[in-house]
């Protein structure tokens, strides 16, 4: 395994009774585009603060590119926070500049930089605005801008897609990429699975403060085993005596009236490595005349649903 | 300052080009903090108004002197023994106008000698006059009259001013005289008189004076038997036991503020009075008038001054008084930091800013840099201050602005410039540094303005006793007041002027720095908790924990 950019080991963080974090560990490799995901109030953002040591961990560890405080590397690092702000009189080219010499860049380099990101980034047109003229999506646009001026080696992005359309979620999930190819290790948290989906190697789920997954999204789909879904006339139960299906299930009818009369659905949970083909080759073979066949692999969201949507539903009506 | 600073920011582990790094985003927030609050409305604002209202009371004060309008009266003398007496006031008041302004004229206009405040004159009846004038207005006023007034003083003058001097213009008369209307029969009883002309007194009806019509400013009512009324040191015993019927001279008018008539009238008429009484007792005026015009001068001394230079001076005068000044500008450059302090802290904190530099910058660098940033802009508004002071000078000359000129030369050769610039730097370091933390506290202005407002309260307390301390430098109030450090700084500067005991001023000093480091240090912790709170601002209890509590980064 390739060497980690940061390490977290048993944190916990407890405000009074409260505990926002509770004895999370993980490791996260360099050059990977690394998700937080989970439900609100479920730690992500003291989880990011206390990496960034803005708030210190009850107990625990944590290392950050080879540093116990992030504050000693805090120029190699990036940071996006969840509430986004800028000095509102300040011209949009001036503020990436600011921070990227705050970062430590020599300010006529932090300058151009700035230029260049936002003619990157399709806002070259604003550079001379003040960002009290900008929208807030365009806004935070900047802000991210600023985030990363620096060419940081560990870029953090609290909820970074929030806020933004969908034309501008894609110029950052583009921009998320382009970080990742030039060898910088991207942590972004969500509530979105979408962006996750499309742009992490790795995952860490977590809700009410305690981590419930971690590790790539293979890895998390395979923790939903895989559905598939029978319409026909006949029995299905024969099938049960093939490796890899783990159960069938009779759904209730359809009341729709959409369904051939006398048809209903199955559902059928199956191993990661069964092979739907067996499946289907066994119901030829039987005579089992199938109106319909449907092998979906199960979406992020589903293994999110799956893993927290009891919990977060349980927690949200308390 | 940057030693403090990178003091402040001390973390274990820290080496020299950490240090560095520190001070390098240290200026950076303060150029930035700076460039911002200059680049604000309020701020152009504060640099220009203040001057422009300093110079516009000067301008205006000085302009409305002479810009009063004429006054119209009525005299009914049922006597017939005073209507003279009365001219000879009103002439008396419009030659001391003309003679001050004459006075003012011939200060601007002198001929250019070096050295001089005043003309050197050979002509000793000018400079006689010139003594007078400033030493006994009556005596000069005298002189003036029975030397033959203005035409008198323009000969003697003319060889003493510039070949450019512009022709002296004459005041206008702000007193005239005018005619009974011819309603009223002045031979009816005085109270009759006053009835009818009640309308006039009360602005509803008006004179005619030269086919104008004109306010009556006041009714002067002689009755026939007014001398039966006058005063004499046997006839007080009646006065004291008589009854509310208005005695003498009746005077009458609506203004009440504006008394050069009633006091003309009344100084003439006692003159009048008194002339007849010499009269009566056979003494001769003329020796009467030489008697009064002795005097004996008496010259105000300074023991601190080197022999032979003891005689204190305008300026030793005004040196006394300065440091009010000084207090003042601190004060109000004090306050306009105090803005700048709440609310640039209070924006970064409401607009959520702090948490990304935050993750730039260390707490105490970015309290550093907020501190010598808004520092910076209190000095340049000082500076601007007195550039202007000094374009305005060029601009505008006048007998005032010589005086002004000369006061701060006084100033800039003082010993008090010193004083004034530590006790300036002293006075922002103590306060910015509370008023930082309790920026750093709140999410509104409106929050912080109820924390403030103690401290508000304790920052009058000099400027009150300002007056106080300036009479009486070395007197108890003020040495207490010293040692007080959140005084120190304007007690000491009020007093800078009247050498405190050395006691004092190191004393003072010492424990003002002490204090000074130790309130930037619990303002740093307090700043550092503080800067990533939310919700209502703290308690006392909650405060004392944070200043305890060692912080995130200390």
């Amino acid at each position: 395994m390739s060497e980690s950019v940061l390490k977290l080991h048993n944190v916990c963080k407890r405000y009074g009774d409260f505990t926002a974090v509770d004895n999370i560990s993980l490791s996260i490799p360099k050059g990977s585009v690394y998700g937080f995901l989970g439900p609100n109030g479920a730690g992500k953002t003291t989880t990011i603060r206390m990496i960034l040591d803005i708030i210190r961990p009850d107990t625990g560890q944590i290392e950050v590119l080879g540093s116990p405080s992030a504050m000693n590397v805090r120029h190699r690092i990036g940071y996006l926070p969840e509430e986004k702000g800028l000095y509102k009189k300040m011209k949009v080219w001036a503020i990436i500049a600011y921070f990227g010499a705050l970062q430590g860049l020599p300010r006529k380099q932090a300058r151009n930089k700035a230029f260049e990101l936002l003619e990157r980034y399709g806002l070259s047109d604003f550079a001379n605005s003040a960002i009290e003229s900008l929208s807030k999506g365009m806004g935070q646009k900047v802000q991210v801008l600023a985030s990363i001026v620096h060419e940081p080696e560990l870029v953090i992005l609290d909820e970074p897609f929030s806020g933004l359309d969908p034309v501008n979620q894609e110029v950052l999930e583009q921009l998320i990429r382009d970080l990742s190819d030039n060898g910088q290790t991207v942590i972004f948290s969500t509530h979105v699975m979408q962006h996750a989906e499309r742009l992490c190697e790795r995952l860490l789920l977590i809700t009410q403060g305690r981590k419930v997954f971690d590790g790539t999204v293979a890895d998390a789909h395979a923790i939903i085993p895989r559905r598939i879904v029978l319409e026909t006339c006949e029995s299905v139960q024969s099938l049960e005596a093939i490796d890899g299906v783990l159960s069938i299930k009779r759904l209730p009818p359809d009341l729709t009236g959409v369904r051939p009369a006398g048809s209903c659905q199955w559902e059928l949970y199956v191993r990661e490595q069964a092979d739907p083909q067996e499946i289907l080759q066994h119901c030829f073979s039987n005579g089992v005349t199938l109106s319909r066949f449907d092998f979906t692999q199960a979406s992020l969201h589903d293994v999110f649903m799956h893993l927290v949507g009891t919990e977060a539903r349980e927690h949200k009506f308390r | 300052m940057t030693s403090l600073c990178t003091w402040l920011a001390r973390r274990p582990g820290n080496t020299s080009s950490a240090k560095l790094m520190t001070m390098r985003v240290t200026l950076l927030i303060a150029s930035r903090e700076y460039l911002e609050n200059v680049k604000t409305k309020g701020f152009w604002l504060g640099v220009l108004l203040v001057p422009v209202i300093f110079f516009g009371i000067f301008y205006l004060s000085s302009s409305l002197a002479t810009a009063t309008p004429t006054r119209y009266f009525v005299l009914v003398d049922q006597s017939g023994q005073y209507e003279s007496a009365v001219d000879a006031a009103i002439q008396r008041e419009h030659q001391r106008r003309v003679m001050q302004d004459f006075m003012a004229y011939l200060q601007e206009n002198r001929k250019q000698t070096a050295g001089t405040t005043l003309p050197q004159t050979s002509n000793s009846r000018l400079n006689e006059l010139i003594d007078d004038f400033g030493n006994d207005e009556v005596s000069a006023l005298d002189g003036w009259v029975e030397g033959g007034g203005l035409d008198m003083a323009l000969q003697m003058a003319r060889p003493y001013l510039r070949e450019d001097a512009p022709p002296f213009e004459e005041p206008r008369p702000q007193f005239i005289q005018a005619k009974v209307p011819s309603s009223i029969d002045t031979a009816a009883s005085p109270e009759q008189i006053v009835e009818a002309m009640r309308p006039y007194l009360a602005d509803e009806r008006r004179l005619t004076v030269n086919g104008e019509s004109v306010p009556l400013f006041a009714l002067v009512l002689i009755p026939e038997d007014v001398n039966t009324d006058i005063v004499r040191p046997d006839t007080l015993q009646t006065l004291m036991t008589d009854d509310n019927a208005p005695r003498g001279v009746q005077y009458w008018t609506a203004n009440l503020t504006d008394t050069r008539l009633s006091n003309a009238i009344q100084t003439s008429l006692n003159d009048a009075i008194r002339q007849q009484e010499y009269d009566n007792r056979g003494i001769n005026i003329q020796q009467v008038r030489a008697v009064q015009r002795t005097r004996m001068p008496v010259s105000q001394l300074d023991p601190n001054k080197a022999e032979g230079e003891e005689a204190v001076s305008f300026a030793d005068t005004f040196r006394q008084w300065a440091p009010m000044g000084f207090v003042y500008l601190i004060f109000i450059s004090l306050m306009q930091s105090v803005q700048y302090l709440l609310s640039n802290t209070i924006e970064e904190k409401s607009n959520r800013i702090i948490e990304v530099l935050l993750a730039s910058v260390t707490p105490s660098e970015l309290m550093m840099g907020k501190l010598l940033g808004i520092g910076a802009t209190g000095i340049t508004t000082i500076a601007a201050w007195i550039v202007s002071f000094f374009v305005f000078l060029q601009v505008y000359q006048s007998v005032e602005t010589v005086m002004i000129a000369e006061i701060l030369t006084v100033l800039m050769n003082s010993e008090l410039l010193p004083y004034f610039v530590f006790y300036y730097l002293c006075c922002y370091a103590l306060y910015a540094g509370i008023f930082l933390a309790i920026g750093s506290l709140c999410n509104t202005l409106k929050e912080a303005q109820s924390l403030i407002m103690p401290l508000m309260l304790i920052l009058v307390v000099p400027v009150l006793t300002m007056s106080f301390v300036a009479q009486d430098p070395n007197g108890t109030m003020a040495r207490i007041m010293s040692w007080i450090p959140l005084f120190t700084p304007f007690t000491m500067m009020n007093r800078a002027a009247a050498q405190p005991p050395m006691v004092d001023v190191v004393g003072t000093t010492l424990v003002l720095l002490i204090c000074i480091v130790a309130v930037l240090w619990l303002s740093g912790r307090i700043f550092r908790q503080g800067i990533l709170r939310t919700g209502q601002p703290p308690r006392i209890v909650e405060l004392w924990r944070m200043m305890k509590r060692r912080g995130q980064h200390g």
